[in-house]
């Protein structure tokens, strides 16, 4: 089943086109790595499929079901907002943040129940963090409030998990960590990720598929063929230098001996 | 300490101050949280309007002051969420014009202008029976409603789109807390009167914060700031026969900076 279907999609944000006639077709259980610059749109597009944001035309379907429908039930999506959007001095602790994941589950004029409370427990036992679950948000690490944060997104058993930059806030050596983490959560979960990020060295490792994303796909498909140097030229603008992650960086090297 | 209870008008003061600071109290956490002390300053100004228009049409104040600020709360989101004025802006507009209503009506029905003062300043001690029932029935209706909808309130002032994806009704939920807020205000407003109304709203939501991990610890701590401080302030304008609004919020500015003082120390 196809978990995302987006047919000619265009966006207005305040009169100015964002977004324009995007094509986008991805299958249940997939990895989708959105990349491109900042104010390329990524961040209008995750929005434009969780509902959000109204599109100026074209159609997007959601398993078949459109982004208002989706919006109403609210179960199907897990959406980590980029880091600025969540004050970081709101009084809530690790637990209180995960079993906030299970509210639309729960519903209106009822209350957490034992199973919702096992849940919390579970994903923060999931993403490692079960030991901080009494420590307050404002209290944690960038890694550890972005652990707390997917083991939100996971509580409320979503088919979708959308990341907007989730390796904001992650030191560098963290983020390959991070990365091999949802991969981990995507298999065992059977759970489709689509996650924007500009970090285009390092995502091709990770994702099944890639999009490059500047107001509209300069690439889709298979990651390896995204780091083409007339792709990134497209998505970046020229004068591109790539650092490839080996274990020996070449560019590197070249600038040493220069 | 035995005097000041004995006496019957002291008991009702009493008896509103603690039901009023309940309300500002749990109240106030959110106004904090949704960092909104501004609009709730220029609602509690827009009353003076509300309570010129009952004095103008001899309709209880207090009736028409409720429906005036609900309307102003609703008026300062719908124009700042068209986008074309910024929300500083247009409570900025809103806060002035409605003040100027006020004055206006109010030079137009000279008689009543004895009344005014206690409602700009606060009459804790001229408190009536019907006025205790008042307060006890919004108490029960706005407490009621912020413990029913904890989570959806709670939640939607965390993050409005992470409310959004997660199926709460974001506008609806924001819709309520403003006509809770501006019957709020409305109610705190005789206790310590519309220049000073704003901060019951923002002094124990701000105190509590310094301390709270989580909500239900901030609410507690806010509602007991509020109650301490209308008490403390009561017994206090009543010892040094001084104004029992400004001695109330003095009263809770100086625990707010007690508490600001220790935090720094740990």
């Amino acid at each position: 089943m196809k978990a995302v279907e987006i047919k000619n999609l265009t966006v207005r944000l305040n009169g100015r086109e964002v977004l324009n006639n995007l094509f986008l077709s991805l299958d249940e259980g997939r990895f989708l790595g959105v990349v491109g610059p900042n104010g390329g749109g990524k961040t209008t597009l995750l929005k434009a499929i969780l509902g959000l944001i109204k599109p100026s035309s074209g159609d997007i379907r959601v398993f078949g079901k459109s982004p208002e429908e989706v919006l109403k039930s609210g179960r199907m999506f897990g959406y980590l907002p980029q880091v600025s959007k969540v004050a970081q001095d709101f009084p809530i602790r690790v637990i209180d943040i995960v079993m906030m994941g299970r509210y639309g589950r729960i519903g209106m004029l009822r209350w957490p129940k034992e199973e919702d409370r096992r849940k919390a427990l579970e994903y923060l036992t999931v993403m490692g963090i079960e030991d901080l679950k009494y420590v307050p948000f404002s209290e944690l690490s960038g890694g550890q409030q972005q652990r707390t944060s997917i083991a939100r997104a996971l509580a409320g058993e979503p088919k979708i998990l959308m990341l907007d930059e989730p390796n904001t806030g992650i030191d560098v050596i963290g983020q390959g960590d991070f990365y091999h983490l949802l991969k981990g959560l995507q298999k065992r979960f059977n759970i489709t990720i689509l996650m924007a990020s500009h970090d285009i060295g390092t995502i091709p490792a990770y994702v099944d598929e890639i999009a490059c994303l500047n107001y509209t796909f300069h690439y889709q498909g298979d990651p390896v063929g995204a780091l083409d140097e007339t792709v990134l030229n497209d998505l970046f603008g020229k004068d591109v230098d790539l650092l490839h992650h080996t274990d020996i960086c070449e560019k590197c090297e070249r600038l040493r001996r220069v | 300490m035995v005097e000041i209870l004995s006496s019957a008008f002291m008991q009702k003061a009493l008896l509103v101050g603690i039901i009023v600071s309940l309300i500002s109290g749990i109240v106030s956490v959110f106004v904090v949280l949704r960092k909104m002390s501004f609009i709730g300053a220029g609602i509690s100004h827009a009353a003076f309007g509300g309570v010129a228009i009952g004095f103008f049409t001899g309709i209880n104040p207090v009736i028409t002051a409720i429906v005036y600020c609900a309307a102003t709360a609703l008026g300062i989101e719908i124009v700042s969420r068209k986008g074309k004025v910024s929300e500083d802006a247009s409570i900025g507009i809103f806060f002035a014009s409605s003040m100027a209503l006020g004055i206006v009506l109010i030079s137009l029905s000279k008689e009543y202008t004895v009344d005014l003062y206690g409602y700009l300043f606060g009459n804790i001690l001229a408190i009536t029976a019907g006025e205790v029932q008042i307060s006890m029935v919004v108490a029960v209706v706005v407490i009621g409603l912020i413990l029913l909808f904890l989570k959806e309130i709670y939640m939607t002032t965390y993050n409005e789109e992470i409310a959004r994806v997660s199926g709460i009704p974001v506008r609806a939920v924001n819709t309520m807390f403003l006509i809770i807020l501006a019957v709020s205000i409305v109610i705190s407003m005789k206790i310590v009167g519309i220049v000073l109304v704003s901060a019951l709203l923002v002094i124990p939501g701000a105190t509590a914060k310094l301390f709270a991990k989580n909500l239900h610890f901030m609410i507690a701590t806010s509602c007991g700031v509020a109650v301490l401080s209308t008490a403390a302030g009561l017994f206090i304008s009543y010892e040094f026969d001084i104004a029992p609004g400004g001695s109330i919020v003095l009263t809770a500015t100086a625990i707010f900076l007690t508490a600001l003082f220790l935090k720094r120390k740990r």
